[in-house]
């Protein structure tokens, strides 16, 4: 593993790091919102790195004030394409917790509590 | 037990992603392949074709805007399942009652709010969305911030005099104007002969073609902003609805 | 708003349109030659294309066809299973599943594929819990987390192949992807991208969300769920291995037979696994619901096998599973619907009185277990042959047994309708409405159908996977 340029990717490491943590709150934690809290640290964590992906070093929003020529725009814009593909996600990601956070509304209501391990144990058909 | 399994996995699923983090292209260069494949001519070309200053806008509007449509689709379709899950009010009667804490927001926060609520609103729908081709913003990011200062007010004032203000008469035909919008610009492309969701009209030349696309997008724009804007406000009153039921007194509590 | 009433009728005339629209199709896509469209007018890669190859259309025929079947039968269904102010949120939502299946099939871009992989996940984990019991709430959360992770998961893997290719049309992707420096990139999105679609079509060990969420479903949702929605995390692996990375990708075959080794041999415990769970099930729905598990095992050990006739054999069981799998659910639902019943044994004699309803479950019951002249009889017939061909003869014996344990599950249901129960007199025919075993029996005679008539299908169905496999 080449630590050097894991470290000179540091937004790509951190961005991993995050998702492992939201994946480790998913798995481990009873209460069902702090599940819901686990995805959107995952969800934020995958737009973080779509993101990254497009940094350019010194690069300004890729909007055009004068003309832009392909090969210096390049140099000096940000890459435009992975900020159009996290807003569809982060509209994708607000949808998943909308509908996880009403399913999260009834079983309080027909359960009581919002403790896993307790819910599953309470086996019936 | 259980923790060390979850554990175990994660450490996989971690060396995994740090091995290919470790050969990734390096972050913040230029000659990265994303950087110099399709992106040159979005920047290049994307003001007279994209029909938009901001190359964002013209990419999720014009070049990817079939994604659009399809994200447009999902909040929707988010809609849908949350009013399937939690009923929508009775019709013509708004059935939230007094507000669940009972406690009235203070004098000042009454006060700020009524103040920055028209501001906010002005700020989403006129820099957001309308003039979102020209500085960063755009449709999708307009609605949200209308959506959040309805919920402030909602918050600031509770969920009554919201709902007697936009009530459900007011929001149902609003949440479709995203789709509508997508849609019958999308079918203009059909009638002309041309692939759905064409901006560039064939016959039309010149700087009436440019005014037409520049409509069309400024249409679509505004129909997300205002339905995505819409949608967020439906869904937290539903949620918030809900707000009401009592605590069953024959479950244990925590 | 809308008059409840009039959601029916509309929801059909749209479905039946579209479905019309792409069996007319059917004539113009080949083994090599695809319908292409272009989106807002660009050429890919910078626009979204919509390409309709062979398996597309296979698989958009399939979704249309079963989606209409189960839009009829819904229609009783759901009058009597939801409470009133819910029923034009389901059309809505079924709607939109629909839809957002079709959109899946068809599209040549790979972010597109994930946005509406979104939309039929979001409406399906709402439309198991629309019934609003506590069941149906537990196994929908359940099914939505992991559904949620594991679209995470395709969201990150198209995220490194952007970042190593630059474009996000599949072709594109595979051509870029021949001469790239940086392979370990795409291999690790490879198993992200395996992981996630895994969990989408119920593999094992990830199959856990399956029993719960579609026995709980109501029945034309179960139908839905089973079999349509898990295809599309089978047609997600199907896409990934060979139209984003191609099968000729000269970086991975050392690698190659490891990662769909490794997926065959999940196919073949999910077989195993998914019969014998599915035989000391005393409710019917969990039963069917296991089977599903099984089948899908054999359909990803068809396509796994990287073999001509294997994968014909897989994709053929696509379309048999398809149709035996929702008539089950269906005849199940109309069980539900006529009597309350869920429990195998409470199925005494009740042939007799339903026989068309439980005619129909027999028939599909020959093609899930694999019996000629069905359907599923031809696909795992040519599964078998992909095995022999690959020399993998511990795969022959997993096929043999998982059939040998689905005959032991399914027929132990024909043998409680058809040959228990005393014979009451004076107790005639007191079938479900005809809106409901009709389409149950469609899809029965659709899976006797395509098991003799497989002629129509399989020749451009061994030609189109030969021109996939070669190049």
């Amino acid at each position: 593993m080449n630590f050097g340029r894991i470290f000179h990717n540091l937004n790509y490491a951190v961005s991993a790091l995050l998702f492992l943590i939201g994946l480790y709150t998913v798995a481990v934690k009873p209460n069902l919102i702090k599940k819901l809290i686990g995805l959107n640290i995952m969800e934020t964590s995958v737009f973080l790195f779509i993101v990254s992906v497009g940094m350019v070093d010194e690069g300004v929003a890729p909007i055009v004030t004068g003309g832009y020529k392909a090969a210096e725009a390049v140099g000096r814009v940000v890459n435009p394409i992975p900020q159009a593909l996290i807003l569809t996600g982060i509209v994708v990601a607000v949808s998943t917790t909308a509908v996880a956070l009403s399913l999260c509304l009834k079983i309080y209501e027909r359960y009581g509590i919002l403790n896993a391990t307790e819910i599953l144990g309470r086996e019936e058909p | 037990m259980r923790r060390v399994a979850v554990i175990g996995v994660l450490l996989i699923i971690g060396a995994m992603l740090f091995y290919a983090i470790g050969k990734m292209p390096p972050m913040n260069s230029r000659n990265t392949p994303d950087k110099t494949h399709v992106v040159p001519r979005y920047l290049e070309k994307g003001e007279e074709e994209g029909g938009a200053r901001n190359i964002i806008t013209g990419v999720i509007l014009n070049y990817r805007g079939y994604d659009t449509m399809g994200e447009v689709t999902v909040i929707f379709s988010a809609l849908c399942a949350v009013v399937a899950l939690l009923d929508r009010e009775k019709r013509g009667l708004s059935r939230s009652g007094p507000d669940a804490s009972g406690v009235r927001s203070s004098i000042i926060v009454r006060t700020v709010v009524r103040f920055a609520f028209p501001v906010i609103l002005f700020f989403a729908v006129a820099y957001m969305m309308l003039h979102g081709e020209a500085s960063p913003g755009g449709g999708f990011q307009g609605g949200a911030i209308l959506g959040a200062s309805v919920i402030v007010f909602t918050l600031a004032f509770g969920l009554p005099e919201s709902t007697r203000r936009m009530p459900l008469k007011v929001r149902t035909p609003l949440e479709s104007t995203a789709m509508i919008g997508f849609l019958s610009m999308g079918f203009i492309g059909i009638a002309y002969g041309v692939n759905f969701l064409t901006y560039l009209l064939p016959g039309v030349h010149g700087t009436i073609a440019q005014t037409i696309r520049n409509l069309m997008i400024t249409v679509i724009e505004l129909g997300i902003g205002i339905g995505g804007g819409i949608i967020f406000i439906s869904i937290v009153f539903a949620m918030m609805r809900e707000d009401k039921f009592e605590l069953r007194p024959d479950i244990p509590q925590p | 708003m809308w008059r409840r009433k009039a959601c029916f009728p509309w929801a059909c005339i749209g479905v039946a349109t579209t479905c019309f629209l792409v069996w007319s199709l059917l004539g113009k896509v080949s083994a090599g030659k695809a319908v292409t469209y272009n989106l807002s007018g660009w050429r890919p890669p910078w626009g979204i294309q919509i390409r309709i190859d062979y398996v597309g259309l296979l698989m958009a025929c399939l979704i249309t066809g079963v989606g209409l079947m189960l839009l009829i039968y819904s229609w009783r269904y759901i009058e009597h299973e939801l409470k009133e102010e819910r029923i034009p949120y389901y059309y809505t939502l079924y709607l939109l599943i629909f839809t957002a299946m079709l959109g899946f099939t068809v599209t040549g871009d790979l972010f597109n594929f994930f946005v509406f992989m979104e939309i039929f996940s979001i409406t399906s984990y709402a439309l198991v819990a629309i019934t609003g019991e506590r069941m149906a709430l537990r196994a929908a959360f359940k099914y939505l987390l992991m559904g949620a992770i594991s679209s995470l998961t395709v969201l990150l893997a198209i995220a490194f192949l952007y970042s190593v290719t630059g474009s996000l049309n599949m072709l594109d992707i595979s051509t870029r992807l021949k001469s790239t420096t940086y392979l370990p990139v795409a291999g690790v999105a490879l198993v992200l991208f395996i992981a996630g679609f895994a969990v989408k079509s119920a593999l094992f060990p990830v199959h856990v969300w399956l029993p719960d969420a579609h026995s709980i479903a109501p029945s034309p949702i179960s139908a839905l769920l089973s079999a349509l929605v898990i295809k599309m995390g089978v047609l997600g692996i199907f896409r990934i291995l060979f139209t984003v990375y191609g099968h000729s990708f000269s970086g991975l075959s050392s690698n190659w037979n490891s990662i769909s080794g490794v997926i065959a041999w999940a196919a073949a415990l999910s077989i195993i696994l998914g019969s014998v769970m599915a035989i000391i099930q005393r409710d019917l729905k969990v039963m069917i619901a296991y089977s599903s598990v099984s089948q899908i095992g054999y359909i990803l050990l068809g396509i796994t096998l990287v073999s001509t006739r294997g994968m014909a054999g897989g994709l053929y069981n696509i379309l048999a599973h398809a149709m035996g799998k929702a008539c089950f659910f269906l005849v199940a639902g109309a069980f539900i619907y006529k009597h309350g019943l869920r429990r195998i044994e409470d199925l005494r004699g009740i042939g007799r009185t339903m026989p068309v309803t439980a005619g129909a479950f027999a028939l599909a019951a020959l093609s899930i277990v694999g019996l000629p002249p069905s359907a599923g009889f031809v696909a795992k017939w040519y599964t078998l042959w992909g095995c022999f061909q690959k020399g993998q003869y511990a795969f022959v014996v997993i096929v043999l047994l998982g059939s040998l344990l689905s005959a032991v599950y399914c027929f132990r249901v024909v043998y409680y309708m058809f040959f228990t129960g005393a014979r009451k007199s004076g107790v005639g025919l007191d079938e479900a409405p005809v809106t409901m075993f009709a389409p149950a029996a469609v899809l029965a005679a659709g899976t006797l159908f395509f098991g003799i008539f497989a002629g129509l299908l399989m020749p451009s169905l061994n030609n189109a996977t030969r021109v996939l496999l070669m190049k």
